[in-house]
């Protein structure tokens, strides 16, 4: 065979299969896209900013190396997939007798001019991508800047080599599974992955059980991880090692074992009378379930961890104003005298109105134990002897409490599950000398002053004027903090606030500098963090949706292509395209709904162990992004569904 | 009475410039409980007649009329609501659900139609031991024979007791005794229950099963010979003379 031959087979090659390509052209535009417009980012210069206010290069180069694995993956099984559709062709041209070395050629050619063309058109969007993504960017850090972004040559050169990499292990795994097949294997191979029909055994019953157990587990101990059963730092991490390998083996046994089992109870329960939505949904998934095991736990771990990351990320940023509100209660928290004069002169100066609140803050060591049950050894805190700050209740607004009554202020959702908040009950103060004893009437939320009064960040007592007082008298020196007023600032018109804050800023620097706190700064700052945080993990959570929504709808392409001669006997019989669309949207929905269901629920319980350290604030974040997620999700299930629809339709 | 008219059937492929006839203007009646078979040569057109017959594909010209209802004139949705109701179906290569139980996959007709499920058993059990098939009923079609994969097709058309059984080559697939095991068992059926069946074939054997043989050639009928109350030895014999005449290669090239 010429060389000529050779270039009119591959030109003519491609043009008939231009049709085929679309799923693979599709990938690769998306996943070039995706990575040159985080990069592009990366490289950008308008983002030094935030770059730099958080050291977010460390995050970005981690979140790019991730990205980079993710997308090497979904290529690969791209490729499978369509190399495997191809076999016949393949097979055909070895029939012919072309060698193997030269159908490598072909299919690298082949394979070459559509990686430029899609590296080049996913470059091209991923630019203009960028230009979106980056004002999505700066919008949610709150940062004010032009967003021209520049189209970058290193992250040209950065994208070529990624994707010449990704390129060379596409073209090593052509060359093994054309190496590998036989003509007659090459015939076979589409239907040499539909494993014959087994029977339901025993042993899968027992392996189904074995897996929900194992999830169960997992969420059970997730449930008390941070309750105070885990004393230490490696009885941690070894409790949280526990629960990723048993609910991601428990899920894995669960699709192996259990799905196929309970369909199997309810086919038999019908008896063999089973009708055209349950012959396509029931019998076609019980089929595959038990091959498609693996897949189907990749899908769900990466879905949870992407609604895990995002609902984390997003409850940080949801509680920035809450956070910033407990670091600094007032708008504009100061530490000494000196300054606060100064900002109110100031102040007024400008014509800015404003309520002062002054509140004095003593130490004591106050004896927790009744109502607080922690027992890591580590901690801060010690139950018996904890170092508290406490404030007068005539300090504070809209409390009044008896002469034996406490409330403990600052005490947020965090707290009560950290330290296995028991309930009200006794407390002691130990002054100096002598103990008081008083009753624990309540919680607040709230805090009362801002961070350098509260010892640690923890909660602080609240007490009736005449303990107070009691308090003072008998003081230990040694425990006493270098501020003991606090002078929180609330601003009247809150449209003057961007200003005073201003005003703010000119305050001279130093240690109480460090200690006095503006809350817009602080929420901000927040934001910012969290903002870049949350961008990151946005788009990983994005790029894990959007992977594993074309895997799964890769998967029923494939699988709608293999079940088209059972359409065809359908149709045949006499079921209707509609009857027939009936019975696949079942099956979809079990397809795409069961490793959401399983998704949403490892994340429900990821995020319920630990979301605590990241916000104040748990459920709308979480449900937002569950929505969300689900809401993109779909589109791919509903894709499938489209393209069933067009399977039937030319099944008969 | 006649179960299925059809007059004047023209098919033809291709477009406007490459038109090719496969059918030229077929007219044929088959009365209630008949079991008739179309032969011919490849190509003649019997396939293709089948199909239209049952409506799988749509005719060019004419007009089938199957039990009073005339299917030409009916949109795709209704013929294959027609399909469902009226007809039963066995193909050559069995057409079996690879996901379904043999028992299973002979129900399905009958999910349709609103019988309960004890009905429906006892439909089925009566059905399957007539064929022999009752003891591979919880069997998946990869785990059975041909034959028994052909007799659970067979059990499949006649479930829901169909105006009429088109039966697409049904042995061509099977060795000598399956497929006469299959025949008996539809001629059986076919007087049994009264069945209407029409069967392509080009197996002499298998259409010597028949109560009349209808012989195709260049998309029309040629001729049709009628079994009366002859042996089936003696109107195999029949239909290898009328084969015979027929067909053949020498005939063809005596036309040009």
């Amino acid at each position: 065979m010429n060389k000529l031959s050779i270039n009119y087979i591959i030109a003519r090659n491609f043009r008939k299969n231009i049709k085929n390509y679309y799923l693979y052209v599709f990938a690769l535009v998306f996943s070039v896209a995706l990575y040159f417009a985080f990069v592009t980012l990366q490289f950008d210069p308008a983002l030094e900013e935030i770059k730099g206010s958080i050291k977010g290069e460390a995050g970005i180069k981690a979140g790019s190396i991730l990205l980079i694995a993710i997308v090497t993956i979904f290529l690969l099984y791209a490729n499978k997939l369509f190399i495997k559709r191809r076999s016949k062709e393949i097979g055909l041209y070895q029939l012919t007798g072309l060698t193997k070395q030269k159908i490598f050629r072909i299919l690298s050619a082949e394979n070459s001019i559509l990686y430029c063309g899609s590296l080049a058109i996913g470059i091209f969007v991923g630019f203009s991508f960028s230009r979106l993504v980056a004002m999505v960017l700066f919008k949610i850090t709150n940062i004010k800047t032009s967003t021209a972004l520049k189209f970058s040559t290193s992250a040209l050169i950065q994208t070529v080599i990624v994707f010449l990499i990704i390129f060379l292990l596409i073209l090593l795994m052509n060359y093994i599974f054309i190496q590998r097949q036989s003509i007659l294997s090459l015939f076979r191979v589409q239907s040499s992955t539909e494993e014959k029909v087994k029977r339901v055994t025993l042993n899968e019953m027992v392996v189904g059980l074995f897996g929900i157990a194992l999830i169960l587990t997992g969420y059970y101990i997730s449930t008390r991880l941070f309750s105070g059963h885990f004393n230490s730092v490696n009885q941690l991490v070894l409790a949280m090692i526990t629960i990723l390998g048993s609910v991601i083996l428990g899920t894995y046994l669960f699709y192996r074992g259990s799905v196929r089992f309970i369909f199997y109870l309810i086919r038999r329960q019908k008896g063999g009378y089973l009708n055209i939505r349950e012959v396509l949904s029931l019998s076609s998934i019980m089929f595959r379930m038990k091959s498609n095991a693996i897949l189907l736990t990749v899908i769900t771990t990466v879905s949870a961890l992407a609604i895990g990351l995002l609902s984390l990320s997003y409850i940080s940023y949801y509680s920035a104003e809450k956070m910033a509100k407990s670091d600094s209660p007032a708008d504009f928290s100061i530490v000494n005298a000196q300054d606060a004069e100064q900002f109110k002169q100031s102040l007024s100066g400008q014509g800015i109105g404003y309520k002062e609140t002054r509140i004095d803050v003593i130490r004591s060591i106050v004896d927790l134990s009744q109502i607080i049950d922690i027992s890591m050894d580590s901690v801060i805190l010690k139950p018996e002897q904890a170092l508290m700050s406490v404030v007068s209740a005539k300090d504070v607004e809209d409390v009044q409490l008896a002469e034996d009554e406490i409330l403990l202020a600052g005490f947020s959702d965090t707290f009560k599950s950290l330290f296995s908040y028991k309930g009200t009950g006794s407390v002691q103060f130990h002054g100096l000398h002598k103990t008081i004893s008083q009753q624990l009437i309540g919680l607040k939320k709230e805090s009362i002053v801002s961070w350098p009064f509260a010892y640690g960040r923890m909660p602080i007592a609240i007490v009736s004027d005449a303990t107070f007082e009691q308090l003072k008298q008998d003081l230990d020196p040694q425990i006493q903090a270098k501020f003991t007023t606090y002078f929180g600032i609330d601003i009247t018109n809150r449209k003057q606030l961007e200003e005073a804050d201003k005003i703010f800023q000119t305050l001279p620097p130093g240690d109480e500098r460090f200690s006095n706190e503006s809350q817009l700064e602080s929420t901000n700052e927040q934001k910012q963090m969290m903002g870049l945080i949350m961008f990151i993990v946005g788009f990983l959570g994005l790029t894990f949706l959007v992977t594993s929504g074309c895997i799964l709808y890769f998967k029923q392409m494939d699988e709608g292509e293999e079940e088209k001669p059972s359409f065809t006997i359908l149709r045949k019989l006499g079921f209707t395209q509609g009857d027939l669309l009936s019975g696949v949207q079942i099956k979809q929905l079990f397809n795409f709904g069961i490793p959401l269901i399983i998704g949403l629920s490892h994340s429900y319980f990821a995020v319920k162990s630990g979301w605590f350290f990241f916000g104040t604030e748990l459920w709308t974040p979480m449900f937002l992004v569950m929505l969300l997620y689900t809401a993109l999700y779909s589109i791919f299930g509903i894709l499938s569904v489209i393209y069933y629809k067009k399977v039937i339709r030319t099944a008969l | 009475m006649n179960i299925l008219e059809a007059t004047k059937i023209h098919k033809s492929y291709g477009n406007k410039f490459n038109r090719q006839e496969v059918l030229k203007g077929i007219d044929m009646a088959i009365g209630q409980g008949e079991f008739v078979s179309i032969m011919g040569a490849s190509g003649s057109g019997k396939t293709t007649l089948l199909n239209v017959l049952s409506s799988i594909d749509k005719v060019s010209e004419g007009s089938v009329i199957i039990n009073g209802q005339e299917m030409t004139t009916l949109r795709e949705k209704q013929l294959a609501e027609f399909r469902k109701q009226h007809l039963g179906f066995i193909f050559q290569d069995y057409n079996l659900l690879d996901t379904l139980t043999a028992k299973e996959n002979i129900l399905l007709p009958l999910s349709i139609t609103g019988v309960t499920k004890k009905a429906a058993n006892e439909k089925f059990q009566a059905l399957a031991n007539e064929l022999g098939i009752y003891d591979i009923k919880d069997k998946y079609p990869n785990e059975i024979s041909g034959g028994q994969k052909q007799r659970t097709s067979a059990a499949r058309a006649f479930i829901h007791e169909p105006s009429v059984i088109f039966a697409d080559e049904p042995t061509g697939a099977l060795d000598s005794k399956s497929a006469s095991d299959l025949l008996n068992k539809l001629s059986q059926l076919n007087q049994q229950r009264q069945a209407t069946i029409l069967m392509v074939t080009h197996d002499p054997v298998a259409a010597s099963y028949c109560s009349r043989v209808i012989f195709i050639k260049d998309g029309r009928i040629y001729t049709q010979l009628h079994r009366g109350t002859e042996s089936r030895q003696a109107f195999f014999k029949d239909i290898m003379k009328t084969q015979g005449v027929l067909g053949g290669v020498q005939d063809e090239q005596a036309e040009y």
